[in-house]
């Protein structure tokens, strides 16, 4: 292989793993968009299934949860449980590997 | 500068003093040891930009031996001279300072010239005023690091976890630390009425490295404080360490305050029982044992399985159980970490539900120490 056409080569090779990472950052922004607008839709339709109910009476009740907790704090024991901490000290940043934390279920279960 | 010393006394402190010293520094010269001679001994110091030891060897020891001939100081690289020094073939050593800190360092027939640097580019050690200090025991200081350092957190994400909070109000010497899935919390009566007060954070890494420099003869541990320094004092050791900035959490609403199932263990036959399950679950994914609790029927089971080695029970023998029936899953490592700090005693575990923490404190005294673990959801 003449030297010229290796170098040609490689440019040609780094021009396609450069489109790829491109493609890679586009779906990976678009995954989390996804997941964002998921995750809204859900809240959304809770909110309007919760709506719906008090519209119409004679709809059941929502289950109660086994420690009787209040409607905000279920939103906040939705929240951990996908792996969100909900604590005033780490609000809003994951939780690695689903770890657990004190803080978190100190603020959703404290008593009232 | 001149002096010899017996080489025996002289390699300890170097060791102890060597422990600040990091090869890895952003600043050149603190790879280095500096050594000052005087009239009342001889001064090392090593450093890194986090804690800093100082010890002094004093003149008139006469175990020491040693002699001062001329005074003066210089900072020579740690790791070469301690491996010189510990190398040497005699008893005794000297040590002399020549023109452009040329260092001549010789014992019996072996003769060393390494090349030092100018002491008076030494960083100077942080001034630390003796008003609010704390007095107490080695062995009971060394107890209460080895209880709650277990506690910190390792993620460097979360700065202020990675300390120990230390808090003096009312003569009640209370430290407390969590990296938010366990806690750990001694409480101390001071023995001499003290009217000092401070609420500081110590890097878990200081207190860890303090704790190996509090010998086993049970000398005094004084405790001084600075705006952003904690200086040790041990003996005619110096310790100092930078403090963490910032506000640790309010801890105490995490412990719960009442229960709904208590049951009571020797500590190291639960250690020990912990100890067999985590065997299996550390091959599971997600390393998780489960206890459940039958007071009715005086029945504690301790249950794990990995799906691809298999599965253990035991059933366990409690002192005294109490309360609602309940079944709750945690990680064993932070049980075993808990209970290896208790040491031979009987120890009350305390539950509220299988998805609140739950703490553990011995049953001889109940207020003092306490550790709390995160359980873990399991659907």
């Amino acid at each position: 292989m003449e030297k010229q056409e290796v170098y040609d080569q490689f440019k040609q090779l780094e021009g396609q793993i450069q489109e790829v990472l491109a493609q890679f950052t586009d779906l990976q922004a678009e995954m989390t968009q996804v997941f964002e607008q998921n995750a809204e839709l859900e809240i959304e339709n809770q909110h309007l299934r919760d709506l719906l109910r008090e519209l119409q009476r004679d709809l059941p009740e929502a289950p109660e949860t086994p420690q009787g907790l209040s409607k905000s704090r279920q939103i906040l024991e939705k929240l951990y449980e996908e792996g969100f901490h909900v604590c005033r000290e780490f609000y809003g940043t994951r939780r690695k590997q689903d770890e657990e934390c004190a803080f978190c279920l100190e603020v959703i279960y404290r008593d009232q | 500068m001149k002096f010899s010393i017996n080489r025996a006394a002289f390699i300890k402190e170097l060791n102890n003093v060597s422990r600040a010293i990091s090869s890895k520094t952003t600043i050149p010269i603190l790879t280095g040891i500096k050594i000052v001679a005087s009239d009342a001994g001889l001064l090392l110091t090593g450093s890194n930009a986090d804690i800093s030891i100082e010890s002094l060897i004093r003149a008139d020891d006469p175990d020491i031996g040693l002699t001062i001939d001329e005074p003066g100081a210089i900072v020579l690289t740690a790791r070469f001279f301690s491996e010189i020094v510990k190398r040497l073939p005699e008893q005794t050593m000297t040590v002399t300072v020549k023109d452009a800190f040329q260092t001549e360092i010789t014992s019996g027939s072996a003769a060393f010239n390494i090349n030092g640097q100018d002491a008076n580019n030494y960083p100077h050690l942080p001034e630390v005023d003796a008003a609010d200090s704390v007095v107490l025991s080695g062995a009971v200081f060394k107890e209460l690091i080895s209880q709650t350092v277990i506690a910190v957190s390792n993620q460097e994400s979360r700065p202020i976890l990675t300390g120990v909070h230390f808090v003096l109000a009312d003569n009640q010497f209370l430290a407390v630390a969590t990296d938010s899935h366990r806690l750990s919390q001694r409480q101390i009566e001071l023995p001499t009425p003290s009217s000092a007060a401070f609420d500081v954070i110590i890097p878990g890494k200081s207190l860890t490295e303090l704790s190996r420099m509090i010998g086993d003869d049970d000398s005094d541990v004084k405790m001084q404080f600075s705006e952003n320094q904690v200086l040790f004092l041990l003996g005619d050791t110096s310790f100092y360490s930078r403090l963490l900035e910032g506000n640790y959490p309010d801890t105490s609403r995490l412990i719960p305050k009442d229960a709904s199932t208590t049951v009571e263990f020797e500590a190291p036959e639960l250690l020990a029982a912990v100890e067999r399950a985590s065997l299996l679950s550390h091959e599971s994914r997600n390393n998780v044992v489960k206890l459940t609790l039958t007071p009715a029927d005086n029945q504690v089971t301790i249950f794990s399985n990995s799906p691809d080695v298999g599965n253990v029970e035991e059933a366990l023998d409690p002192k005294e159980i109490t309360g609602d029936d309940l079944e709750i899953s945690f990680n064993p490592d932070y049980m075993k970490d808990a209970l290896r700090s208790f040491g031979q005693t009987t120890i009350r575990v305390a539950f509220t539900s299988a998805l609140r923490p739950f703490t553990l404190v011995p049953t001889e005294d109940t207020s003092n120490f306490i550790q709390l673990i995160t359980p873990v959801r399991t659907f």
